[in-house]
């Protein structure tokens, strides 16, 4: 079994050596590849200075190309799993075996690590929390299927999705939205309890201004999703 | 509508057509793109030069001024020359991720092999 972990970068030279560290000590069968998103800080220098398998993108194109180049670049190279995981210090490595297993034994298509499972560790503000909760509300209405935290952006992918995503993926604010797509291509979708850290370095994507136009956004492209054939 | 105005309207008209028509010369700008601009252009001359349609147009309408026509009509055209315009930069925004995704992908091919 061939298993990546795909680390999308952008701005991340203060978390993106401790990710790969957490990486190589506590998940050693995976490969990594990180996906530079055009970073105009020392992110690019830190990963050649390392050594670190790196994809560069010559223009910046947001969280969701850049996850979708790391799913096409696992795909062409015939990895059999790929995980998405933030290069912030936000994931913890030690789950990514447990995922791996889940998704074999299980025969998922997919493995989500949710936050909201156990609810330990790092839960997010409480109207995120309400955010995440209507999204997983309307993801049950529209496939019929409870997705607890489908704003993870820890996801574990098989073959199928992984062929699934590197020809088809959402641009911005992605996870909700692809999460529905595979559900409704009529992939298996787990998902298992885990840990994650307030953020380390860098910002979040989505301020306060931008959170309304990311709940109408996201809502609109989970009901498309959900018409899409 | 005074004739000085007609013939100043027709004389902007030809100026911007010849404009354009050099824009594409210099291939500065497609034909596929020239071509409703250059109708539009070609339209408001007709328009222009024979007053008698504007009028007839109006009254089977049932429109009462004839500037009120040529507003509608314009915006309707602006609002549908915009539309294609946008569907048109989501489809090149695609491309380029594409082409963007692919380069990033050689590359690490390239260096793998050498």
């Amino acid at each position: 079994m061939k298993k990546l972990v795909i680390i999308p970068a952008y701005n991340e030279q203060g978390g993106i050596e401790k990710t790969v560290r957490d990486i190589l000590e506590h998940a050693p069968d995976f490969d990594y590849v990180i996906v530079n998103d055009c970073s105009t800080d020392r992110t690019l220098e830190i990963c050649k200075k390392n050594g670190y398998c790196v994809l560069d993108l010559p223009v910046n194109l947001g969280i969701g190309g850049s996850v979708q180049t790391g799913y096409m670049y696992a795909f062409r190279c015939g990895y059999d799993v790929a995980v998405q995981f933030d290069g912030d210090g936000q994931h913890n490595a030690r789950y990514l075996n447990d995922m791996a297993d889940k998704l074999e034994n299980e025969r998922l298509d997919m493995v989500i690590g949710s936050r909201y499972i156990k609810k330990e560790g790092f839960q997010s503000s409480g109207i995120r929390r309400i955010g995440i909760r209507y999204f997983t509300g309307m993801i049950r209405l529209v496939t019929g299927k409870k997705i607890t935290d489908p704003t993870s952006g820890m996801r574990m992918a098989g073959r199928d999705v992984i062929e699934m995503y590197a020809k088809n993926y959402p641009k911005d604010y992605p996870e909700p939205e692809s999460v529905v797509a595979a559900l409704k291509a009529g992939k298996k979708v787990g998902e298992i309890p885990v840990r994650m850290n307030a953020r380390e370095e860098g910002v979040s994507s989505i301020s306060p201004r931008k959170s309304v136009y990311y709940m109408i956004k996201v809502s609109l492209a989970i009901l498309i999703a959900a018409v899409r054939r | 509508m005074s004739l000085k105005i007609q013939v100043i309207v027709a004389v902007v008209i030809v100026l911007a057509l010849c404009w354009i028509a050099n824009m594409v010369r210099k291939e500065a700008l497609s034909i596929r793109f020239a071509l409703s601009w250059l109708t539009v252009g070609a339209v408001v001359l007709v328009l222009d030069l024979f007053p008698g349609i504007m009028d007839y147009l109006v009254h089977l309408l049932g429109i009462e001024l004839p500037v009120n026509m040529m507003f509608f009509f314009g915006f309707c055209f602006t609002l549908f020359l915009l539309f294609t315009l946008t569907v048109k930069v989501s489809k090149q925004e695609e491309h380029i991720k594409r082409l963007t995704q692919e380069m990033a992908l050689l590359e690490k091919q390239v260096k793998k092999e050498k």
